[in-house]
């Protein structure tokens, strides 16, 4: 009796250790020798050291494929498929949804990507923490079918060079139903209205939402508010709270809450209302509100050591085109920075629609408070989880 | 397992029994209703005509199940979901089958310690194993990619597995192990047709919660992964847009799928190795 | 309860060296790759994030080693962490509990009066829609609660109320009923490994010695299966606590737990912030676990020594 429970314990199980253990091991070696998907052959070109510049010439046309985290809408399938068609230039795309999320695979993984997408103020952000490369963005060509104020933006302008090439903007606009909302708002007050109670869809970021409040409470800058502002933003976030029907954890919730006439009122970017309506909802009217607003712009930005740099100005010279941005815009509404894409879409009879997402304004991003790092995230959060907890 | 053989199914049966085996029934039908009626909208937004899976309802179509078909990008993405759930099946449910036994059986100094060990990776939020783990993995200098998906979903399935499996072990009755031994059964003739099949139950059902759990996570694997997408992945970062009835569409192949497939092999294999009833046969 | 040969009641000591390391290491090997994968994968991960949260984030997303308890203090000197943490705290009971009387009488039914082959079947039917996603479930379950959502649909069609209800309405009531559902595989599986190997002609039995239905149930098949049921609440209880996508997509506004506060901060880079407050979280678990440690055993009899 003993001797089974000896023996039974030792030796079965050890060789069921040995089993299992291997398994686990062959796998980290297998993790360790980097077993991933995605490394492309080595493309011909080195990268220079002033910055990668464009293929000079059909002599030594790089091919390969190259990782790029973006948001979703930055491409679209039949557009890389043509790429790939044609150049043999293909893309691993890695999706993600927060500038944080992003920055902080990059900062840990570096070179493992290729290219990234960031807004606004992230873009300086990267460089100064030594992420990205900068640089001249006129040596390529499909640049010059950019508004030009695209490529001289002061925050994206560094010595080295310019930090990424500029894709698309919104800036939040306040939606309402005007069948259940008047008189017609213009203010971030609206959001607030005690008629208003539970009717209000906003997103579910608060520090988003404390800017909101902030620009509606005068805070100059509502990403790097004052102690003083954040307390103001905090009492407005207070009679906010009551109006919220839900905070939308995606675009799609606040469509939905709108499109079935939950919500009357909501925050968000550009083109919501035509969605809305296209999916059988209310026709909804939209406004700036004047107290300003904050919003986004964004940019491609090349990752420092990436291990396929080379094909990414071949990639950009074909992605970019004025076609492909039409297109582009065709599919998702945003406005974008293409000024040949502009014409593109005026000629295909959709300018009236071009001209309502502010299209042919791009001027229009210097009116908005641009999304990036600030001094009082940290404090915001705090206020916010005060209001919204339990 | 009517087969008029077992003790329990030729004794008389009260007519309390028999009410209370119909409220059971009634209530369990309930149960599977409660179950599938949220499946059941999913399945019907996938053919909505609208952007936005959601009412109202303005027309019907087949377009996403194109959509869907047509999508490559959804495909890798769901191919590799399928394939990091698996591995983390098989190895958590090894790994943590493996470690039940001495946790139950002594061997193990601080059981009580043992045990909580094993429950805490289950409250820690995804985010902080994720970082961890991402930080950890860097300073190693391990390149990321599907197999660190999979060491980062071994972490929070194999206490499931450890535990469910503990708890079957517990009050296991050894007179048939030791019975087996007095038949002349070495340990590995034990292990296999004696304790194992008996458990057998335990292990399955941690094997399912290891795929449920893996299959839909994607706050660890974002940090974890490489340059690969997952399901869950794709369907979480389409942020700016939000989701579309492609992704209804897809989960509704999948189950029908699944169901097919396993409820096919369910019910043609025979019922299995039959060891009825304790007590009985 | 159990007698002492069912848990396996040792013999006589063993003589000698056959107590000795070698025998203590060979019973523990089989932990040992669980240990290992555990020590790896998430003791040193943690211990890291422990050290980061003494550190703090400035404002560029940056992690700055400033030893300092700020991000702990936080916890208990701003109300709205304890608040909130009681609140998903009582969530959790409820949903246990709730949990647990559904999955309850459903999987007795399944052990007891279905055949094993449909057992196996209805298994995989009640899990295989656990593998579509989350959010797409979730989502459905607004559907279907939501004030323009079929619930409400289906009472004003029958005339049961003329006004949509707002029961439902995006708060905790809603975010209660989606717990429920997702978390229901969990207990049901954790108690139909246990229920599976009851012996139920011991009911039987005892009905034949003259026990009630319900006292036979109490007396002989709930304890047998405390293990079960325990490992079902630790399954659906704990993982609430790290709950945040419900909250979000069904609590509307005032739904939030104590996992939102948490990735309130992570979302937005501050782990150092967020993780003292998930190490705090885990801490009041831990120090509940040890305290229950003797209902919580799943040692067999023998080793309690």
């Amino acid at each position: 009796m003993a001797d089974l429970m000896r023996q039974y314990s030792r030796r079965q199980f050890l060789k069921v250790t040995g089993a299992a253990g291997a398994t686990v091991g062959a796998g980290a070696f297998l993790a360790a020798c980097g077993a991933n998907s995605g490394a492309s052959v080595a493309p011909t070109s080195p990268p220079a050291t002033t910055g990668p510049v464009a293929s000079e010439g059909p002599t030594a046309a790089p091919t390969g494929t190259f990782n790029w985290m973006t948001w979703g809408d930055h491409y679209y399938q039949a557009q890389v498929d043509a790429i790939a068609a044609s150049n043999n230039i293909k893309i691993n795309p890695t999706l993600f949804s927060d500038n944080i999320d992003a920055y902080t695979k990059v900062k840990q993984v570096g070179g493992q990507l290729d290219m990234v997408s960031g807004d606004a103020l992230w873009v300086p952000h990267y460089f100064e923490a030594g992420l990205i490369e900068a640089w001249d963005i006129n040596s390529l060509q499909v640049s010059s079918q950019l508004y030009s104020i695209a490529r001289e933006f002061e925050i994206w302008t560094k010595p080295e060079g310019y930090l990424g090439y500029p894709f698309g903007w919104s800036p939040v606009q306040v939606y309402y139903d005007p069948a259940n909302v008047s008189p017609a708002p213009d203010s971030w007050e609206v959001l607030l209205d005690p008629k208003y109670k539970g009717r209000v869809v906003v997103e579910d970021q608060p520090v988003e939402i404390m800017a909101y409040m902030g620009k509606f409470s005068g805070a100059k800058n509502a990403y790097s508010m004052t102690p003083e502002e954040i307390a103001k933003a905090k009492d407005l976030l207070i009679q906010l709270k009551p109006n919220i029907l839900r905070l939308a954890n995606q675009a799609t919730d606040t469509i939905a809450a709108l499109k079935s006439g939950e919500a009357w009122i909501a925050t968000g970017n550009l083109g919501t209302e035509s969605r809305v309506k296209d999916q059988g909802g209310p026709e909804l009217k939209v406004f700036t509100p004047k107290e300003g607003t904050i919003g986004w712009m964004d940019s491609e930005m090349i990752v420092k050591g990436g291990a396929n740099e080379s094909l990414i100005m071949p990639f950009l010279e074909l992605a970019e085109q004025a076609e492909y941005i039409a297109a582009n815009f065709i599919l998702n509404g945003r406005p974008l920075f293409n000024e040949a894409a502009y014409k593109i879409l005026v000629n295909q009879g959709q300018q009236e629609r071009a001209d309502r997402f502010l299209y042919n304004k791009p001027e229009t991003v210097h009116t908005m408070d641009l999304k990036g790092p600030g001094t009082s995230t940290q404090a915001v959060i705090e206020a916010f989880n005060e209001v919204f907890g339990a | 397992m009517a087969r008029g053989t077992s003790a329990l199914d030729t004794m008389p049966v009260s007519p309390l029994a028999r009410q209370t085996r119909g409220l059971l029934a009634i209530l369990a039908g309930a149960t599977l209703v409660f179950l599938y009626l949220p499946i059941a909208f999913l399945i019907l937004f996938s053919f909505e005509e609208a952007d936005t899976p959601g009412f109202p309802i303005t027309g019907l179509t087949l377009h996403w199940y194109e959509k869907m078909l047509s999508d490559s990008g959804i495909h890798t993405a769901l191919f590799n979901s399928i394939q990091v759930a698996v591995i983390v099946a098989i190895l958590a449910t090894i790994i943590g089958t493996m470690a039940a036994f001495p946790l139950v059986r002594g061997g193990i100094r601080f059981p009580g310690a043992a045990r909580i060990l094993f429950t805490l990776p289950i409250m820690i939020p995804g985010v902080l194993l994720g970082l961890g783990l991402l930080v950890f993995i860097t300073l190693l200098k391990i390149k990321l990619g599907l197999y660190t998906v999979i060491a980062g979903h071994l972490v929070f399935t194999t206490p499931f597995v450890v535990l469910i499996v503990a708890a079957r072990l517990q009050g296991f009755d050894r007179r048939l192990e030791w019975a087996a031994a007095d038949l002349g059964a070495d340990n590995r003739k034990t292990l296999r047709y004696v304790v194992l099949p008996l458990i057998a139950p335990a292990i399955v059902a941690g094997a399912l919660l290891s795929v449920t759990l893996s299959i839909d996570e994607f706050v660890v694997t974002f940090f974890t992964i490489g340059p690969q997408l997952t399901l869950p992945l794709f369907i979480i970062t389409q942020i700016k847009f939000g989701v579309t009835p492609e992704v209804n569409a897809l989960a509704t192949v999948i189950l029908v799928g699944t169901l097919s497939v396993f409820g096919l092999g369910t019910l043609l294999l025979s019922g299995g190795r039959r060891f009825g009833r304790r007590g009985t046969e | 309860m159990t007698t002492d040969t069912r848990s396996g009641a040792d013999p006589a000591p063993l003589a000698g060296s056959a107590r000795g390391l070698r025998s203590r290491v060979g019973r523990a090997a089989p932990f040992l790759p669980g240990l290992l994968m555990l020590t790896l994968l998430f003791l040193i991960p943690m211990v890291i994030m422990l050290v980061f949260s003494f550190w703090r984030t400035n404002n560029d997303f940056d992690l700055v080693r400033d030893w300092n308890v700020s991000n702990y203090a936080r916890f208990f000197t701003q109300a709205t962490y304890i608040r909130t943490f009681i609140k998903t705290l009582i969530m959790a009971s409820a949903v246990t509990a709730a949990g647990l009387a559904i999955s309850l009488p459903f999987t007795y039914f399944l052990v007891r009066y279905v055949s094993r082959r449909l057992q196996r079947a209805v298994l995989l039917a009640v899990i295989v829609p656990f593998w579509t996603s989350y959010l797409l479930r979730v989502y459905a379950w607004q559907a279907i609660l939501g004030e323009k959502g079929a619930l409400n649909q289906f009472l004003m069609g029958t005339g049961l109320i003329d006004k949509p209800s707002t029961l439902f309405v995006y708060n905790d009531l809603a975010v209660f009923v989606v717990l429920i559902y997702v978390y229901f595989p969990f207990a049901a599986l954790a108690l139909y490994a246990a229920l599976e190997k009851f012996d139920f002609t011991q009911l039987n039995a005892a009905q034949d010695l003259g026990a009630r239905p319900d006292q036979a149930f109490r007396h002989i098949l709930l304890p047998q299966i405390r293990p079960g049921i325990i490992t079902a609440c630790i399954f659906v209880f704990i993982p609430i606590l790290g709950e945040f996508l419900a909250p979000t997509l069904v609590g509307g506004a005032g739904g939030s737990l104590i996992a939102n506060l948490i990735i309130n901060f992570t979302r937005q880079g501050q782990y150092p912030e967020g993780a003292a407050l998930a190490i705090i979280v885990a801490a009041f678990v831990t120090v509940v676990l040890i305290i229950f440690r003797r209902s919580l055993r799943v040692e067999d009899v023998v080793t309690r020594g």
